[in-house]
Order: structure tokens, then C-alpha cells, then sequence
């Protein structure tokens, strides 16, 4: 029979909370944490505040070779493996797999190399580790003891949703038992700022913060950045049920692909986006008209959600002859653009809504740019169990993940 | 702020080991739990906070077992041996080192702060 992968903890550092129930909570009380960038006034960001990784770790010497990002990822997978209740044996032999960002925190890193040398009291011998992408990885590892299959994704937005995938494709084809699977990322330093800024994909609308991540709407104008950070531990079903361990949901397929044709722009015609999502349909054994709700990639950019809600129409209300038309939710408007850690960030505030049976809005959605698409306008009750995940990064890097919430069938 | 109080400083934000005491007779390696990384990264705050050059040996007594055993090997006396690898190191230290040697890794906060001295001494003179 074969081998089925459940989830059995996650954790969630996120600005709208870092527990499910203060997840709730900011979603119940519609409250954000968008704001006015401090190092650019022209932009909006979404911060999470008071972060320190010394509540995760405690005392942490590696925390020096950590960017931000590198940070949010270590603390959140030492927060999904926590109270999971994991043997040291069990962890010994399992897998750890991290959705990774660049760190473009260049201001901060290099603010001046003259001749190959910068003159600076504070550079650390082995500074380089802030910028190798498998350095939380090696932090994690360190501080889990695990030691087993392992790798470090750097699909761009879609990092964090292949790094899961990767995760449960290795269970279910027999290699590990036991995985964790992530990311963390920040893209609010100036760095970032000026590097999405001149790709032109920031928003730069004035007024209220809280407005200007509107996935969908017609007055969209671009992402706002985010930061945080998500880890799911996942274990095979018979594995799970052996050590009593609790179930808050099923991996049931993954799907990803490249299509390269543009390294930033998303394909008009979203054939490879349409490629990934077909694929983890197919692992899980779905018709599209089994899912319940869309957690749409939803940047808030002109062209992303453009292509991506012609695709949900053709994919989810065009070809199916079912009445079953799924939901559309677009978490950005919640949290931001997590970069790399979007889509471990989106699947856990997904989850946490399915367990709470809410639905919540896509924010600032006032002019559908798509008509026909059951966007989630207002907050509603619903026993809505199957998932789809999708995130789709620059290089057209496409990943798309089926989750059933709540315990697995008999 | 003298040098034992700024090596106390930097030691404890390399290590992350807010409250913990350190005095000159604290181990590094045996106490503090420093490993061969954390020792580049001192070198490195050391320089540029002290403004000295450091030999990594000279100031961790990095190579001790292996003067020594050069020492051994062509019947040298080892404290004089030891005294001209490590100038900065006094002779009581050394004869202290060497009765302390089958305990772990020798190194103490004060030979830290005697190589930064000694060296401070020597740039001056210059």
C-alpha cells in the first residue's frame, strides 16, 4: 500500500501571531501589522515585532551567522518539533528541508568594500555563513539532532513550498520517516526594499498601510513585504499512529515545475503554473472539483494575479462539470509577501483556519480584477477540509501542494 | 575600561553567555565551552578592537602539545622551549601550564589578556 504522509506539529512566526490561536484572534479582529517602512517612507512593510530568536533557542552563539531570514527559519523548526514529542532516535534519523532566500540585506552587510576590504570593527571571521543559503539548515541540525536526508531549496517565492514537497515526496517514496519542512525569510531591510523597488513589484500606494496589499482587486499595484517563518513536521501515517502522535492534516500531492520563459514575469498563458498544480491534483488522485479552497499565490502585482485567476478559472470553473466551485483565499493581504517562506507561512495560516472552520477574507478586495472566481469576500464559517496550495516564484519557479486538514480517513 | 574587563565583554557576546562569571583563571575551552570557530571569531574581534596583530597560536596556545613534543624529541628543556614559543606568557605561568597540561585544554582568560598586553607593550615601543 502506499505510504501515506501526515502532518503531526507546525509552528508559525508570523505578524498576524506565533501561535494558531493568536492566529485566530488577529484574524477574528482584523488586525494587521501593516506599516510605514522605517528605512523607506514611500513603501509599506509588514513587520513581526519583537522577535528574538534567544525565545526559540535560548542562549545562541550561532545566532551571529543568521540573517533575519535565516533566523525566522531556525526558531520556527525548533518550534514545530518542540511539543511533538519526537525520540532523539527518531530525530537522529530524520530529514530537515529548508525553503531559503537570498540575503539582500545589503546595506547593513556591505555598507562600504574599498579594494576587497572593509574596514569594520564588527565583521566576523566566518561572515560568509550570513549569506550561505544552508546555514539554518546547519543551525537546525546542530540544534535538533537531525541527521538525515536533508536539503536546502532556493525556488525564489516558491522555496518554502518545495522544500515541503520535497519533504513528502522522500516519505512517501520510503527514504525517511520523519521530516521537517520550511522556511523563514525577511525582505523588509533596504535591501530589499530597493531590490523589489526597482523590479517595480512593491506597492507604492500612499494613505493606509493596511490597504495596500489587495491581491485581486483592480486597484491593485504591487506586493507589500513580509517576514516569518513556518515549520511542518511530517511523519508517515503508520509511523504517526505508532507513537500516539496527533494528526492535523494530510500531504496528499505535490506538484512543481519551471517555466523559464521569463526570469521575473509570470507566463500570460500559465501553462507551467497550470503544469505544477495538474501534477500535485494527480499525486493526491483529486479531480479539481474535490478541492474545497485555493490558497492563491495572490501577490497583489498586475500580472501575477492576473494569470493566476484566469488559471483558477480554467482549471477549477471552466473544465469541471461539477458544481463543487472551490474557494479563493489570498493570504497576502493578511501578511504580506513572505518571499521564500510564503508558501510555509500560508499552508500553517491556512491549516489554522480549517482547524477554526473560518475562511478568512481577502483583504481590500473591493474590485475583482477576474469576475466569476469565488473570491472570499467576508470572513465566513465553513467545514471546508481540502486544501490547494499555490506559490509561484521568480524563474518561474511553480510549486502547488494538496492538504487535507483535520485527522486522516480510516 | 580595562583590557580584562573589554576581553570579558567580547567573550561574552561571542559565546552568548549573558551572567556568566569570568575571571582570569576562567578556562576557555574546559569552562566556556569555546570550540575552534568561536577562537576565529575572537581573533578576529581582537584585532580589530585592540587594534593588535594576532598570532592565533601565540595567543590561544594553540600548538602547546606539539612544542612540546618537538621539545621532547630534540631534548630541549620544555619550559624553556614553551617560554620562547609563548613570550608573553611568564615563566610561573608556564610552569603552571605545564603541571596543569594532562587536565584538557590549557588556555585561561589571563593568557588571553597577557598575549593583548604584551603585544599593546611591543606595538608601543615601536
Amino acid at each position: 500500500m502506499a505510504r501515506r504522509v501526515v502532518i503531526t506539529s507546525y509552528s508559525i512566526i508570523s505578524s498576524l501571531g506565533t501561535s494558531p490561536s493568536e492566529v485566530i484572534a488577529s484574524i477574528r479582529q482584523n488586525k494587521t501589522a501593516f506599516t510605514r517602512s522605517p528605512v523607506d517612507e514611500t513603501t509599506f512593510v509588514c513587520p513581526v515585532r519583537d522577535f528574538d530568536i534567544r525565545n526559540y533557542t535560548g542562549p545562541c552563539k550561532e545566532r551571529r551567522y543568521l540573517n533575519r531570514g535565516a533566523g525566522f527559519s531556525v526558531a520556527a523548526a525548533l518550534a514545530a518539533i518542540k511539543d511533538a514529542g519526537c525520540s532523539t532516535g527518531e530525530l537522529n534519523k530524520a530529514g530537515i528541508f529548508v525553503g531559503a532566500g537570498p540575503n539582500l540585506d545589503i546595506t547593513s552587510e556591505f555598507p562600504e568594500i574599498i579594494n576587497g576590504a572593509m574596514d569594520r570593527p564588527d565583521l566576523m571571521a566566518l561572515w560568509m555563513l550570513r549569506f550561505l543559503p544552508n546555514t539554518a539548515a546547519a543551525v537546525i541540525a546542530g540544534r535538533t539532532g537531525i541527521h538525515g536526508e536533508n536539503l536546502t531549496t532556493g525556488a525564489a517565492c516558491a522555496a518554502s513550498t518545495q522544500a515541503i514537497g520535497e519533504a513528502f515526496r522522500k516519505i512517501k517514496d520510503g527514504y525517511l520517516d520523519v521530516a521537517l519542512a520550511g522556511g523563514g525569510d525577511s525582505r523588509l531591510h533596504s535591501g530589499g526594499i530597493l531590490a523589489y523597488g526597482k523590479a517595480k513589484a512593491i506597492s507604492r500606494r500612499t494613505g493606509n498601510p493596511a490597504a495596500a496589499s489587495r491581491p485581486f482587486d483592480a486597484d491593485r499595484d504591487g506586493f507589500v513585504p513580509g517576514e516569518g517563518g513556518a515549520f511542518f513536521l511530517l511523519e508517515e501515517l503508520e509511523h504517526a499512529r505508532r507513537r500516539g502522535a496527533r494528526i492535523y492534516g494530510e500531504i496528499c500531492g505535490f506538484g512543481s515545475s519551471i517555466g523559464g520563459d521569463s526570469l521575473t514575469a509570470p507566463d500570460p498563458s500559465s501553462l507551467y503554473e497550470e503544469e505544477a498544480i495538474r501534477r500535485a491534483l494527480e499525486e493526491a488522485a483529486l479531480d479539481p472539483s474535490a478541492i474545497d479552497v485555493i490558497s492563491a499565490h495572490g501577490t497583489g502585482t498586475l500580472l501575477n494575479d492576473v494569470m493566476e485567476a484566469a488559471m483558477i478559472e480554467r482549471i477549477f470553473y471552466r473544465d469541471t462539470h461539477c458544481s463543487n466551485r472551490p474557494f479563493v483565499l489570498a493570504l497576502k493581504s493578511w501578511l504580506g509577501h513572505l518571499a521564500a517562506t510564503c508558501g510555509a507561512v500560508e499552508l500553517a495560516v491556512a491549516l489554522t483556519c480549517l482547524h477554526g472552520n473560518i475562511l478568512p477574507a481577502i483583504r481590500n478586495l473591493q474590485k475583482p480584477c477576474h469576475k466569476g472566481i469565488n473570491f472570499v469576500r467576508e470572513g465566513i464559517s465553513s467545514a471546508a477540509r481540502t486544501l490547494l496550495l499555490e506559490n509561484f516564484g521568480f524563474g518561474g519557479q511553480n510549486c502547488a501542494l494538496v492538504v487535507k486538514s483535520g485527522n486522516v480517513d480510516e | 575600561m580595562d583590557t580584562l574587563d573589554e576581553i570579558k565583554k567580547i567573550l561574552t557576546e561571542i559565546l552568548d553567555i549573558e551572567g556568566q562569571e569570568i575571571t582570569p583563571e576562567t578556562y576557555l575551552v574546559r569552562e566556556l565551552g569555546t570550540e575552534s570557530i568561536d577562537l576565529l571569531e575572537l581573533a578576529v574581534a581582537i584585532n580589530a578592537h585592540f587594534h593588535i596583530e594576532v598570532k592565533d597560536d601565540e595567543i590561544f596556545v594553540k600548538a602547546l602539545r606539539l612544542h612540546l613534543q618537538k621539545a621532547k624529541d630534540e631534548g630541549f628543556d620544555p619550559a624553556k622551549y614553551l617560554a620562547e614559543s609563548y613570550p608573553a606568557l611568564t615563566t610561573a605561568r608556564i610552569e603552571e601550564i605545564l603541571a596543569d597540561i594532562e587536565g584538557g585544554p590549557v588556555l585561561k582568560v589571563k593568557d588571553v589578556q597577557s598575549y593583548i598586553e604584551w603585544q599593546t607593550k611591543n606595538k608601543d615601543n615601536d
